[in-house]
This record gives structure tokens, C-alpha cells and sequence, in this order.
């Protein structure tokens, strides 16, 4: 009974997942498409037909706080949130760990030991925005990544995807410091790793370029709300891609 | 106004190299402002190297004439005086830009107040230990962004001093700077950073960039024609290795969005071409490009001489000032576009910073230019080999 159901509750998932221009407003907050383009999540696919999608968020500050209301305002728990309702009956379990400063380095610990505990079905790794702020090397920091997805891959081979997620947008952050090249190796790192690339700095750019929602350019007393804005969208973005990933492997 | 810019550039030299670090330097102060549209359509968009590396090779070749000739007839230790004393000029113009850059991310941190969001970039060193921060400013051992080419330039320029009585052997001279790039590459070998994690560009590994310009200007420009002569059929090879390396990189970096994966060997091979040691590709690169350049475009080529491109030969005839404003003037684009990066504003700073650039040349030419006779209006180069008249390194 269980074998028929696993297919039966994953159609009904995904099948209910609008597709095409009903999917781009108001779900992903009008991100761009081509940063929603996402490769199969075979992983995530496995977990959401078996009815049980575990979810790891390892980052930096703003996956800690990044100036939200409050821990339920921050994307990774919209993203839980979100998940839950998109994929209802299926159960999603997020545990997140975020740490202002940490780098590449560290998350790599935390993926180690975190990863064998709680078998996820889905990384999702935020990095970039203290290296570069730092100044330290960017090719260290892919080889980094890339070693921490080889551990992964041995340990969990196809149960658990990776995605790589990369800075936010800021003009601030973009003028000074060398962003770019950190966002190169990112995209390396991801490619050489066999993980998937999502673009925060595109879509918060592309936010704060069509004046939908920009957090340098809010008043202070909007700032939180702006924040808790920005974050819930960020989370449907999420949502928008693995979804998508996930549709990818169906087909 | 172009014709009279024509009258300030000096004749007699190989206009080409002046033209092209005109260019260098013109996108780097593009490069080296974020946000700029422009910085799309610069060379690190197509190619493993970028104008950092047209501009230490360029150096080096006008390194070579200058003190080459001054070698020759004064010998070592006043020529590497001169040397050395270029050396503090270029420190003392990093030191002077450090604190423009200092003053310019305080005055953007005040002006978009970032508070919560992104608190993070407040882990920067300077803004951690302000005063250590400049300590090891002083020391090179400290390097913000953007502020990585005057000390890659200072030390390369300190170790020409010592290597200056190679110069009348360029074997050896070539050899040496090999063994240097090979060891500083195999052993990591890097000057101290007070960030632990090097300098953004390598010295001891770019000197071989600056050192080859040396020896490509000291060389018998017919020498060099027979041992680097044109071959179609290694040209047209070249040539589509270049290309081929433009749609590489551009497959790697937005492939994946329009649903092309990347091979994971290719992906994993661009994490280890590295800029901070000048990797290989990147060496391989710039020297293929200067070959098909040196062919393609002729020495006497008329656009040289005319109005066009004297905006770019005197910008490179006038190299280090002009690089000094365009670190600068990179600093208030910055700011601009912070503010705005619409059309109008991205229209504005690029028209006002390559003006800005033109006019520091010329400033500088005129300034510098006592002596020189001054020609009429544009006329053609005369048929004096590139090394017997004055160059700026």
C-alpha cells in the first residue's frame, strides 16, 4: 500500500505546483526565470516521494538572523514553512545552522558531523559574504566546498542534494569588495562538485534593481519589515527552485 | 581638442605599446568600478587574463627601454637609484590612494547605513582594528580591495633593481625569473599578509610578466620578427584557442542558468587557474594575444598617429599618474553608482572618467614636456628604432 501511495502523494505534490507564468509572480516574488533554473534534484525527488524531506541550511549571518522580526521571519524557516504547505501530506524537517562570520571552513565542519546525524535529503550551503569581505582566498574556499561535497557524496551518494547559495545583493558590499571573483569560484565550485547554484545576488539584484524590494534603500523604520519581506521572498524563490529540480526528475 | 592631444604624444616610440596600456589602464579604472556596465565588456569577460596582466607585461617593456638605455651609459647603482626611487613615488601614491579608500567605504557606510543587513561586511579588517589596519597598511602587509596592483607593481619594480645588471643578458635574466615563478608556484611561496590569506597578486610570481616585457623591449625587433615570425596556420590555432577559451568560460558561468551542466573536471580545473600566482593559462594567454597583436597590427599602422587613438597613447605615454587618478576617480564611480546605476548615471561616469583620464595625461604631458619640441599636428612616426627615444615606466 505504501509503494502505491509514495507516487500517488508526489503527483499530487508536484501536480498542484503551477508551472510556466503562473509560477513566476507571486510565488517567487518575481524573481528572474533563469535564476529559478534548476537542474533534477534526485535526492529531494527520492525523499518527497517517500513522504519525508529532510532539509540542512549551513551559513553565515543571514541565514542566522540577517535582521528579521524574528527566527520564524528568516528564509530558511519561510522555506520549511513553504515547503510544508507546497508539499503537504509530505513531512519537511529543516534544522539550520547559522553563524555570523563563519566561513567556509567552518560550515564544512558543521556539514561533516551534522550530515551523518540528521541524513538530509537537501544542503543547502550559504557562503561567500565573509571571504569576500575578508579579503581571504577564493580558491581556497571553493576547494573547500568541493571537498566537504566529495565527503557528502561518499557518505550519501544520490540521497542527498547540495546546492551552493551565494551572497546578497548589496551596493554597499559591491563597491567595496572584489565580489565577482568570489562569485566565480562559487559557480566552479558548484559545477565541479556536481551541486547546484542558487543565484541570491542575482535575484536580490534583480529586486533591487525593479525597486520591488531593496533593504539598503528602506527607511530605518521599515527595515525590519523590508527584511522580513525580503527573507519570505527569498523562500519562495527557494521553493520556486526545488521545486522545479524536483519536476525536472519526474519528467 | 583630439588634435591637439595628438601634439602632446611623444613620437618615436613603439605607439603600440602606448596605445594598448592606455587601454589597460582605461579598463582598469573600469574594472575597478563595480556595477559598471561597461566592466562586461572588458577583456577578463573572454579571457583567463584581464588588463592587470597587459599592464605589468607593458610595464616591464618600458621599464626596459628607459632603464636599459640609462644602464648602458650610467651603469648599475645610479640607474637602480632612479629605479628605487620610482619605488617610493608608487609607494607613496598606493599610501595617498589607501586613504581615499578609507575616507570613500566611511562615507558609503554612513550614506547607505546598512545597520542589520549584511553586518557581516563590518568583519573587515579595517573596520575590526582600525589602527593595526593601517600599520599594516604601511607595511603592504594590508591590502583592501581594489588596492592590490601598486604593491605588485612596487615589488616587481624593487626586484628590477636588483636584476638590472642582467639586463645586457636576457637568457639569463628569463631564467631566472622562470626559476623564481617556478619555486613561487610549487612552494606557495608569497609575501606576508596581515589577513594570512596572501596578496591578492603574487610579486614573485607576476615578475615573470614584467621581466618578459623587459626582454621584449631590449630585443632586436628583427630578432624578434624571425624568432616569432607570423605563421598563418599557428595563427588561425591561436586564434581559436582564444575563442575557444571565450565560450568556455562564458559556458561555465551562465551555462548552468540556461540549463547547460558543465563538465565537473572542467569546472574543477578553473578552481586551480588561480590570479594571485598568474597560472599558466593566464601567462599562456596574455603572451598569445601579444603575438597576434605585435602581427596584426603593424607598428606604423595609420590610427596610431591619429586623433582617435591619442587619447589612449598619451594616457599610456603618461602611464603612472594616470593610473594613480583612475585608482581615484574608480573610487568616486563607486560612489556614483551606489547612488544610481541607471543608463544616465552609467553614461555619466563613463564619459567623465575616461575625460578625467585624457586630461590628467595631458596635464602630465604638458607639465613633463618641457624640452620637446612641439610638432604642428599629427605626422608619422619617424623611422627610429622604438628604443632611441625617452620612455616612462
Amino acid at each position: 500500500m505504501r509503494r502505491l501511495a509514495a507516487p500517488l502523494l508526489l503527483a499530487l505534490a508536484l501536480g498542484l505546483a503551477p508551472s510556466g507564468v503562473a509560477r513566476a509572480e507571486p510565488i517567487a516574488c518575481g524573481a528572474p526565470p533563469e535564476a529559478l533554473e534548476a537542474a533534477p534534484l534526485p535526492g529531494a525527488f527520492a525523499a518527497i516521494a517517500r513522504g519525508q524531506f529532510r532539509v540542512l541550511v549551513v551559513g553565515s549571518a543571514s541565514t542566522a538572523s540577517g535582521g528579521t522580526s524574528s527566527p520564524d521571519h528568516t528564509w530558511p524557516q519561510r522555506l520549511k514553512a513553504l515547503l510544508a504547505v507546497r508539499l503537504t501530506p509530505v513531512v519537511v524537517e529543516l534544522e539550520t545552522y547559522g553563524a555570523r562570520g563563519s566561513t567556509a571552513a567552518d560550515h564544512a565542519r558543521i556539514l561533516a558531523t551534522e550530515a551523518r546525524r540528521f541524513r538530509p535529503h537537501l544542503v543547502v550551503w550559504q557562503l561567500g559574504t565573509v571571504e569576500a569581505a575578508r579579503g581571504m582566498s577564493a580558491e581556497e574556499m571553493s576547494e573547500i566546498v568541493q571537498d566537504a561535497a566529495t565527503r557528502l557524496r561518499a557518505a550519501r551518494g544520490e540521497l542527498t542534494d547540495l546546492m551552493v547559495m551565494d551572497m546578497q545583493f548589496s551596493r554597499f558590499f559591491r563597491a567595496n569588495a572584489n565580489v565577482e571573483p568570489y562569485r566565480d569560484q562559487l559557480r566552479y565550485a558548484a559545477a565541479a562538485s556536481g551541486a547546484h547554484y542558487f543565484s541570491r545576488w542575482t535575484v536580490m539584484k534583480h529586486w533591487a534593481e525593479t525597486d520591488r524590494i531593496d533593504l539598503e534603500r528602506a527607511p530605518r523604520e521599515q527595515r525590519t519589515a523590508v527584511a522580513d519581506q525580503l527573507h519570505d521572498c527569498l523562500a519562495r524563490a527557494l521553493t520556486a527552485y526545488i521545486l522545479e529540480g524536483t519536476q525536472r526528475n519526474r519528467r | 581638442m583630439l588634435a591637439s592631444i595628438v601634439s602632446l604624444t611623444r613620437p618615436g616610440r613603439d605607439l603600440r605599446v602606448d596605445f594598448l596600456r592606455g587601454l589597460a589602464l582605461w579598463f582598469i579604472f573600469i574594472d575597478h568600478t563595480p556595477g559598471n556596465l561597461l566592466g562586461n565588456l572588458t577583456l577578463r569577460n573572454i579571457a583567463f587574463c584581464d588588463a592587470t596582466e597587459g599592464f605589468v607585461l607593458l610595464a616591464g617593456y618600458a621599464s626596459g627601454i628607459a632603464y636599459g638605455r640609462l644602464m648602458e651609459r650610467d651603469g648599475w647603482l645610479p640607474t637602480a637609484a632612479k629605479v628605487i626611487g620610482r619605488v617610493g613615488t608608487l609607494y607613496v601614491a598606493h599610501i595617498f590612494l589607501f586613504v581615499v579608500f578609507t575616507a570613500q567605504v566611511g562615507y558609503s557606510a554612513a550614506a547607505l547605513d546598512q545597520a542589520a543587513y549584511l553586518d557581516e561586511l563590518q568583519l573587515d579588517p579595517f573596520g575590526q582594528e582600525p589602527y593595526r589596519a593601517m600599520l599594516e597598511a604601511l607595511l603592504l602587509r594590508y591590502q583592501p580591495a581594489f588596492l592590490d596592483i601598486l604593491p605588485l607593481y612596487i615589488v616587481v619594480l624593487a626586484l628590477f633593481a636588483l636584476a638590472l645588471p642582467l639586463i645586457g643578458r636576457p637568457m639569463v635574466l628569463l631564467g631566472c625569473s622562470f626559476a623564481l615563478y617556478a619555486v613561487t608556484r610549487a612552494l606557495d611561496f608569497a609575501p606576508p599578509s596581515w589577513t594570512g590569506s596572501g596578496w591578492f597578486f603574487n610579486p614573485f610570481a607576476w615578475q615573470v610578466l614584467f621581466a618578459i616585457g623587459v626582454v621584449l623591449a631590449r630585443a632586436d625587433p628583427a630578432w624578434l620578427g624571425r624568432r616569432f615570425g607570423w605563421n598563418r596556420w599557428l595563427a588561425g590555432l591561436a586564434f581559436l584557442a582564444l575563442v575557444g577559451v571565450a565560450v568556455m568560460l562564458n559556458m561555465v558561468w551562465h551555462g548552468p542558468a540556461r540549463g547547460w551542466e558543465p563538465p565537473e573536471w572542467l569546472a574543477a580545473w578553473l578552481i586551480g587557474v588561480d590570479k594571485t600566482g598568474l597560472h599558466p593559462a593566464r601567462l599562456l594567454s596574455v603572451l598569445v594575444m601579444t603575438w597576434l597583436i605585435a602581427h596584426l597590427l603593424p607598428a606604423d599602422a595609420r590610427f596610431l598617429t591619429g586623433r582617435w587613438a591619442a587619447p589612449f597613447v598619451l594616457m599610456g605615454q603618461q602611464s603612472l599618474p594616470v593610473f594613480c587618478a583612475g585608482i581615484f576617480l574608480s573610487f568616486l564611480g563607486r560612489l556614483a553608482i551606489e547612488t544610481s546605476a541607471g543608463p544616465w548615471m552609467q553614461a555619466a561616469v563613463n564619459i567623465a572618467g575616461l575625460l578625467a583620464l585624457v586630461l590628467v595625461g595631458v596635464v602630465s604631458a604638458w607639465y613633463s614636456g618641457e624640452g620637446r619640441p612641439k610638432r604642428p599636428g599629427p605626422q608619422p612616426v619617424p623611422s627610429l628604432p622604438a628604443a632611441s627615444r625617452g620612455a616612462s615606466p
